[in-house]
């Protein structure tokens, strides 16, 4: 090896401006992301981190993917392709696309995609695509989260492809018919921050185009792809071949409280080729507990992605040997107009599925179960008489789930989101809300017990400061059977609960999926985010780590005893 | 006769510069540092220097005039998680905050499930809910009684705690209830540290600010008792000058100052770095430069754009975020005493372990046997165990070549010259990918900016660093091995004020939030005047954080005095500002939206330019009589060993070229020239190397 020490090395040469041009287009991500994290609107994309940055190749391949949060990952690629399609040969210099359409590549009718083209000396040889999630888009419910709904109609305005600017002018009839559709003001501020966005990546692209020439910038991208692709191919030959299942259930579909939804998967290993199909999973349901194809692509890929040891980029080349099969009509590909508004927030159990199907291949990977998300968007008038609308995401972020090696990350949130989603602060919260923050702590024994326990979960009381607030709740993991799932040994998280306290004394617990209305000043908002699964066997774990948990609260008395084995 | 001296402690060198200030000569020194009692090392290389001056340790200290010390006491505690035992107290149902840091595991590793959060610098069982509230529009919703305030804090002190730091809901808004705490923990606390949340950062944002105050109170103690601890070793000395302290922000401040607010420490010695860096860079025509530093332990870079030191107000140390002003700068474990070693894959690794100091290399005959990147250099002939550190330390060329041979050659069945070059090969590699970090990923071609080395060891590594990057041009100043010391010396005075302004942004505003800006100028001012700045020296700069009316993230925007006195009579020139910064920085602006200012900000300079002479009056002028012989060393795979000619780096004459191979020698350093680089001697003593025709470097 030391042969090579000092000597120079001109074959270096490629390799090197394949790191320096693969790292500029993940930098450009990165500056787009940038752009919308501090200059966007609504705390959705601040706070929340719900978008993802792009660059797609003109036909609309994937070639470098910032995802803020993982959901988002493999979301948005089925609507690049719409989009270059629709305006196949009528792509000029200047234009911007907007697209939501669940039915023609999207992949939930709130999360809207903004493209633009780049060109190099004539050509178009790129797009640099934002997606994100908008407060509001229409529909029968402010925020768009409708439980009610039993078609796309009911949930949103839909936008198939069309173009907001030709040319470099805005197209103000288009605009004005998409914002009238809309409630709120913030989505205009959200999509200029979007295109913003845009703007910042097709000139750091061109730059990047200028500096290498077209055909050096596309070669090199092949490369990429190819390394990504072998890259990929290793790590599942590492997997032991064989066919591996599981089933997860979704509960509540909206209409039916009791209804219980298997997810069902097999994952077939087979050399450097895995396949995972869904069939036997749950038919469409009446209301919007549906994902449009995209989202079971995106969250097995966050699974996939969790289970490779290191860091593998993502692009297009991922697909060449990760097969997703999802039959029509289930729950996870409903057809044409089902109502799909719930169908990101599948990801916690598509998530779960995969990590429960391959536990017995790659258990030194898998994590327990994540508490899946419970959350609730409200919406009304603050104080000062603007119309807001927020999801309260410090209270719905749940603990994760142990795995070998490592306690389950408290307060992490869904593991959708991979733990980038952040909690609003207090203050600014409070600075942007009409809300008091009289309670945002740890929730003792929330976590499953284990050799490595799962994270913690919160309690939350939010005091109601203006009339009149309207709350959709949208979420999972409030019945029993429900939680988080301990693994090998490790104990289960624990529910999560919502209710309301009105001034007047009475108390209402909220259901997974409900709209409320007319929600009086005064009135508090309590959540308890429950905690993750536990791995392992609690006995085994560090009786003075327990101890110490006991003297900081997280753990009490009688759990260190009962489960832990730990007498204090 | 009078002497200025930068002292910069690193974490296996204690670095020092001394200035003879009528002649503008300059002595650079270096002592093993001492960690137990880092002032010791500040003391021993004091007298060291004296000696060499031919000077009795008193009269030395006697003509000293001013020290600039650089000191890691603050970095180290945290890192180590060795500062002092603190309590938080802070508004009941949300005592969290600080340990929960926003719920983000880490955005860089969004898929890594084994990431755990490092421990809270607060543990829960000291952190005390106080029922108390402000609201977000400053109203006290709950007060805090006397009472209260002394049962919280008692409680915390029973708990034993050295230091309590203060943090409520909205302090930044109403400070009145965490003041009545203050100045209880103040009354009961006897001499513990205290800190409160508005005085350290009066600003929204409660996690920012309670980390900020918590990071505050927790090196409180530990950089206090350094201070004082240096001063009275110092005073006994008979030393009766100055003492300045390098902060974070690269600037200096004074030890009564440091003592405040100490956590502006924490990023000390490094800071120093960049500054330096940035004039070795001008003097070559260029406003940018890629600096990197190997030391002992650590090798850093740090970027200088567009003539601007790159300061980050997002900081974070070692999990643990702090928002006061700090150089940006990216460390990776990898230094002359990182060690190599063998893992059970058989692959050669080196790092992040090191020998530190003590026993340091196993070279150095302290008793270390494993090796190190400074055995490899010894085995190679690139450093002469003569003339290490001038040749006040001897090094022992047999024990670095066991060591290698026993730990690495054996094992992998090689050769210990191929083991040696393999743990340089692999060094190497690491510090050019943590110099990619800082450039690369953030869309920054390395090969457009010059490369400028520092520490001990930098100089022996930059050929290799910039072959692998493909950077052109690497400088290596004169005084290369001291470059924070020397950077400390050359830093103006520099002092960070915010206050929260909070209203809609109007051309009327103007005169108010001009007012604001006084003030912290004034504070300012007070504080410069204390540390003896004269008011020709002193200059402020003013900035507003700005942002879109519902927006979450604020612009800062430097903005003149005058165009915000000017505002109310109706030139906006704060909004243009904005706009165009906003367009600059997020690709649009929205000309008819509403602006609101947050913050305004008030940054106190005081210069102290002149401080280090720029030209050294020590350059022979004569070419030719730097030769000191010819030394073997290893010259890699296709040229093996052969004799190279070793130079006397302070006799080289301005204008002198050497082509490699060649090794260059000072008392402090040493600089390998590989056979395909060509080192040339600048008129302001410093060293330029450059790829030998065309023979690598070039893209």
């Amino acid at each position: 090896m030391s042969s090579q020490a000092a000597a120079p090395d001109t074959t270096r040469a490629d390799p090197v401006r394949r790191a320096v041009i693969a790292n500029r287009m993940r930098a450009i991500g990165r500056r787009m992301g940038v752009v919308i994290e501090r200059s966007a609107h609504s705390p959705l994309l601040v706070e929340g981190r719900d978008f993802s940055l792009s660059i797609y190749d003109h036909e609309g391949r994937l070639l470098e993917q910032t995802e803020y949060i993982p959901i988002l990952g493999y979301a948005t690629a089925p609507a690049v392709r719409k989009i270059a399609e629709a305006f196949a040969g009528r792509v000029n210099e200047g234009d911007i696309m907007l697209h939501n359409d669940p039915y023609s590549g999207g992949n939930q009718a709130s999360d809207w995609k903004v493209a633009k083209p780049v060109f190099h000396e004539g050509e178009h040889v790129a797009w640099v695509v934002v997606n994100a999630h908008q407060s509001d888009v229409g529909g029968a419910v402010p925020g768009s989260y409708n439980p009610n709904a039993t078609d796309l109609w009911q949930e949103a305005l839909r936008i198939p492809p069309v173009k907001v600017y030709d040319r470099g002018e805005l197209r103000d009839d288009t605009w004005n018919l998409i914002m009238s559709n809309v409630r709120l003001p913030v989505v205009a501020d959200d999509i200029h921050a979007m295109i913003g966005a845009c703007n910042v990546g097709e000139q750091e692209l061109r730059q990047l185009l200028d500096r290498y020439g077209a055909s050096v910038w596309k070669a090199t991208m092949e490369e990429v792809l190819d390394a990504t692709e072998a890259l990929a191919r290793s790590f599942i030959a590492r997997i032991p071949d064989g066919s591996y299942s599981a089933q997860v259930d979704v509960f509540d579909d909206a209409f039916d409280e009791r209804a219980r939804m298997p997810i069902k998967l097999q994952v077939v290993i087979d050399g450097d080729h895995m396949k995972f199909d869904f069939t036997g999973t749950h038919p469409q349901t009446p209301g919007y507990v549906n994902a449009p194809m995209p989202v079971t692509l995106s969250a097995v890929l966050i699974a996939f992605f969790m289970l490779v040891e290191g860091d593998i980029p993502h692009n297009d080349a991922i697909m060449r040997c990760i097969e997703v099969s999802v039959p029509e009509g289930t729950m996870l590909n409903p057809r044409f107009p089902a109502a799909t508004g719930f169908g990101n927030h599948l990801s916690d159990q598509i998530c779960a599925v995969v990590m429960a199907a391959l536990a017995e291949a790659l258990p030194d990977r898998v994590t327990a179960g994540w508490n899946p998300l419970l959350c609730a968007i409200v919406n009304g008038r603050d104080q000062r008489g603007a119309d807001y609308v927020d999801i309260l995401i410090n209270a719905c972020k749940g603990g994760g789930g142990g795995t070998a090696g490592a306690d389950g990350y408290s307060h992490i949130g869904l593991i959708a989101s991979g733990g980038a989603i952040a909690a609003q602060d207090p203050e600014m919260f409070e600075a942007m809300n009409p809300f008091l923050v009289r309670k945002f702590e740890y929730r003792q024994d929330s976590a499953g017990p284990g050799e490595w326990r799962g994270g913690l979960g919160v309690e939350t009381e939010l005091e109601v400061l203006s009339d009149g607030m309207q709350a959709s709740i949208f979420g999972d993991g409030v019945v029993p059977g429900s939680e988080a799932k301990g693994l090998l040994g490790g104990g289960d998280g624990e529910l999560n609960h919502a209710e309301l306290r009105y001034p007047d004394g009475r108390v209402h617990v909220l259901r997974g999926k409900e709209l409320v209305s007319g929600i009086p000043r005064g009135a508090v908002y309590r959540q308890v985010a429950g905690g993750g699964g536990g791995y392992g066997d609690p006995r085994k774990r560090s009786p003075e780590r327990v101890r110490e948990e006991v003297e900081d609260g997280f753990i009490s008395i009688d759990v260190a005893r009962e489960r832990y084995g730990v007498q204090l | 006769m009078s002497y200025a001296i930068g002292i910069d402690i690193g974490g296996t060198f204690t670095d020092f510069l001394l200035v003879d200030e009528a002649t503008g000569a300059q002595v650079a020194h270096k002592s093993s540092s001492t960690p137990s009692d880092p002032s010791t090392a500040v003391l021993t290389g004091l007298r060291e220097i004296a000696l060499g001056l031919g000077l009795a340790p008193e009269d030395f200290a006697a003509q000293l005039r001013l020290v600039v010390h650089g000191t890691t006491v603050a970095t180290n505690a945290v890192l180590t998680g060795r500062g002092a035992r603190t309590g938080l107290l802070t508004t009941a149902g949300v005592r969290d905050i600080l340990e929960m840091r926003r719920g983000v595991r880490s955005r860089e590793h969004l898929y890594d499930n084994k990431h755990t959060a490092p421990r809270p610098l607060v543990r829960r069982a000291l952190r005390i809910p106080v029922d108390e509230r402000v609201t977000v529009d400053g109203a006290v919703l709950r007060e805090v009684t006397d009472e209260d305030a002394r049962d919280a804090v008692k409680e915390l002190i029973d708990r034993d705690v050295e230091a309590l730091a203060i943090c409520f809901m909205h302090s930044y808004a109403e400070p009145r209830n965490e003041e009545r705490v203050l100045r209880a923990a103040r009354d009961l606390g006897g001499d513990r540290f205290v800190s409160a949340s508005h005085e350290v950062l009066p600003q929204i944002r409660l996690y920012e600010r309670v980390s900020t105050t918590v990071m505050n109170a927790y090196v409180g103690p530990v950089v206090q008792r350094y201070i004082h601890r240096l001063t009275e070793r110092l005073a006994a000395d008979g030393f009766a000058g100055a003492l300045l302290i390098m902060q974070s922000n690269g600037g200096v401040a004074t030890a009564d100052v440091v003592e405040r607010l100490p956590a502006s420490t924490v990023l000390s010695g490094p800071a120093g770095g960049p500054v330096a860096a940035l004039r070795a860079a001008r003097a070559r025509g260029s406003e940018d430069c890629v600096l990197v530093e190997m030391g002992g332990t650590s090798f850093d870079a740090s970027l200088v754009k567009d003539g601007q030191v790159q300061v980050t107000r997002n900081g974070e140390i070692n999990g643990q975020s702090i928002s006061l002003p700090m150089t940006e700068i990216h460390t990776i474990g990898a230094g002359g005493g990182s060690i190599a070693w063998v893992d059970s894959g058989n692959l050669l690794q080196v790092g992040p372990q090191s020998a530190g100091a003590d026993p340091g290399p196993a070279a150095y005959g302290l008793g270390g046997s494993e090796p190190t990147v400074t055995d490899a250099n010894v085995v190679l002939g690139y450093i002469d165990p003569d003339y290490f550190l001038g040749g006040r330390m001897t090094l022992r060329r047999d024990l670095a070549e066991q060591a290698i041979a026993e730990r690495i050659a054996e094992p992998l069945g090689i050769s210990v010259t191929e083991a040696a070059a393999g743990i340089l090969e692999v060094v190497n590699l690491k510090m050019a990918a943590g110099t990619k970090d800082i450039t690369v990923r953030r869309g920054f071609d390395p090969r457009e900016f010059p490369l400028v080395v520092g520490g001990g060891a930098g100089p022996l590594h930059a050929a290799a660093i910039a072959r692998e990057l493909g950077i052109g041009e690497i400088i290596v100043p004169r005084r290369s091995a001291v470059l924070c010391a020397s950077g400390m010396l050359q830093a103006d005075l520099r002092h960070d004020y915010a206050r929260s302004f909070a209203r809609l942004w109007a051309p009327a505003e103007g005169p108010r939030a001009a007012a604001a800006a006084r003030e912290l100028i004034a504070e300012g001012d007070r504080v410069l005047a204390a540390e003896g700045v004269c008011p020709e020296d002193r200059e402020a700069v003013v900035s507003l954080d700005l942002r879109y009316v519902g927006q979450h993230h604020e612009v800062t925007v430097e903005i003149p005095m005058a165009a915000l006195e000017g505002a109310a009579d109706g030139v906006d020139e704060v909004a243009e500002a904005f706009h165009r910064r906003h367009r600059q920085l997020y690709g649009y602006s929205r000309e008819q939206a509403a602006i609101e200012a947050l913050t305004v900000r008030a940054t106190a300079i005081g210069r102290r330019a002149g401080a280090l002479a720029p030209v050294p009056d020590d350059l022979p002028s004569e070419p030719g009589g730097a030769s000191k012989g010819e030394r073997s060393a290893w010259v890699g795979a296709s040229g093996g060993w052969q004799d190279v000619p070793v130079f006397e780096g302070g006799l080289l004459a301005p204008g002198e070229r050497l082509a490699g191979p060649a090794l260059v020698e000072t008392a402090t350093t040493c600089i390998w020239v590989p056979e395909d680089f060509a080192l040339t001697t600048e008129p302001s003593g410093d060293f330029v190397i450059n790829p030998n025709n065309g023979k690598a470097g070039v893209a």
